[in-house]
């Protein structure tokens, strides 16, 4: 449709005339979800001449990368939050209203304040939902007294607050899912920035870290600055020593697994996710509750038009960040873009990276380059990896600096 | 390195090349240098010479 509708406009006024609802203008897009994936995307889709409208349903958008920073002190909680006017002054028409529906036969976006927005192609970039039926015991009620601050925003200032009115010698119980969730090394880096609170204000204080896997990225850069740094701080318990959560209990500030409880002073309980709720709805979720896409082109694999970019969708080896949504974003714009003016898109490359803090001014990172192989985003043989594990400190000093250098320079690219 | 935008296309060729063969030492750039070819890294070299320009 949206081809004719760009041909049309080719072919001049005598057609305009007798199609005026066609000939008016560009092949609009929808973006739903202004996080690090949707606002990206609405830029490019922007830049490249189609009509864009962004539905979040925040007025402000609160970054997850750093703010583990700010649960540790390190960082105030006014650098997490972005306004969407630098998106509007772009040109891109931002609708502030949850989306509540989707038809995709009919390409329809229903609001919850009853208007509905028409679409060519839709984008989807809903993040993350929190699963409060998966851990026993662990439901929106149990993350007011455990928070999970997996989602920046109150939850994260809860925490930072529990853990600064800890008691000396308090313990904190932090509790990592299993695969695949948001931000793989992100739960490492919030226990290292704990212990590092503990060690440096509270030192008899402990952090007992329990892991629903075995591995888990940038492993040995962080086990081996933990023995460093943290070595009476920080107790991490894998998968095979008990380390999955059974249940918990709020009211007594008990986590439990198979083989152990635990008395918690503070509680951060991590629990598995899903795509974000709209994804479900839009039908674009499968059983795992994420969501099947196309590498080359983010369209979803269960309904034609959708596009699902960011956390909610199955990228293969691409783990769940936002410099992967950013990276994701740009290559399904112009995959749309393409689409849209009839054009076969292209195989893409992407690139992610991440940054950890294992302690201020210790950052780590994990990197890698994706393509499509075997219809599955793969990594790129020989490329890629961890820092060194053997790094003298000036590598260590670097890489903190270059981890707050992206964040300026990613959220100033999206939200500036 | 500084900011890439506006470099010269051979500038960043040429550094692409030394981060990918390990001849510029790097902490993230050669492990992902390592994943682009010499044509696409001259794609990307002609793209952020173009960036930044009036």
């Amino acid at each position: 449709m949206s081809t004719t509708r760009r041909a049309l406009l080719a072919t001049g006024a005598a057609l305009a005339l007798a199609r005026p609802a066609l000939a008016q203008a560009a092949a609009k897009v929808v973006v739903i979800g202004g996080g690090f994936g949707g606002a990206t995307a609405a830029r490019a889709l922007h830049r490249g001449g189609l009509d864009v409208t962004l539905v979040e349903v925040n007025p402000t958008y609160v970054s997850c990368p750093f703010s583990n920073e700010v649960i540790a002190g390190l960082q105030p909680m006014a650098a997490q939050c972005f306004g969407y006017e630098g998106i509007a002054r772009a040109g891109i028409r931002v609708v502030h209203a949850a989306a509540t529906g989707i038809d995709g036969p009919a390409r329809r976006v229903m609001l919850a304040d009853g208007g509905t927005l028409a679409y060519d192609r839709l984008v989807l970039s809903p993040g993350i939902d929190l699963r409060f039926d998966a851990v026993p015991g662990y439901d929106a009620a149990a993350a007011e007294r455990m928070p999970h601050a997996w989602k920046a925003g109150e939850q994260t200032l809860l925490l930072a607050r529990q853990l600064a009115a800890m008691p000396e010698g308090g313990t904190v119980v932090l509790s990592v899912p299993g695969n695949p969730y948001r931000c793989p090394p992100g739960p490492y880096e919030r226990a290292s920035l704990i212990a590092h609170v503990l060690k440096t204000t509270k030192p008899r204080a402990k952090l007992i870290l329990l892991d629903a896997k075995d591995s888990f990225s940038k492993q040995r850069l962080f086990q081996s600055a933990w023995k460093t740094l943290y070595p009476t701080q920080l107790e991490y318990v894998p998968l095979a020593e008990g380390g999955q959560v059974s249940a918990v209990d709020p009211d007594a500030m008990i986590v439990r697994t198979d083989f152990s409880e635990y008395k918690a002073d503070v509680a951060c309980i991590i629990p598995p996710q899903r795509a974000g709720r709209i994804a479900a709805i839009a039908g674009v979720a499968d059983r795992s509750g994420w969501c099947p896409i196309d590498p080359v082109t983010f369209e979803s694999r269960l309904v034609p038009g959708i596009h699902v970019i960011g956390d909610a969708a199955i990228a293969g080896a691409m783990p769940k960040s936002a410099f992967s949504a950013n990276a994701q974003a740009k290559v399904c714009a112009d995959a749309v873009i393409d689409l849209l003016a009839g054009r076969a898109p292209e195989s893409p490359k992407l690139i992610n990276t991440c940054y950890s803090l294992v302690a201020p001014g210790y950052g780590i990172s994990i990197a890698g380059v994706y393509h499509p192989a075997g219809g599955v985003l793969a990594d790129v043989e020989g490329a890629g990896g961890i820092s060194p594990v053997d790094a003298p400190m000036s590598l260590r000093e670097q890489e903190a600096l270059y981890a707050a250098d992206w964040y300026r320079t990613i959220t100033r690219q999206v939200f500036g | 390195m500084g900011a890439i935008d506006g470099r010269p296309e051979t500038e960043i060729v040429e550094a692409l090349a030394a981060y990918r063969s390990g001849e510029r030492p790097a902490s993230v750039m050669s492990r992902i240098a390592k994943g682009f070819s010499d044509e696409e890294s001259r794609a990307i070299a002609a793209y952020l010479a173009r960036q930044g320009r009036p």
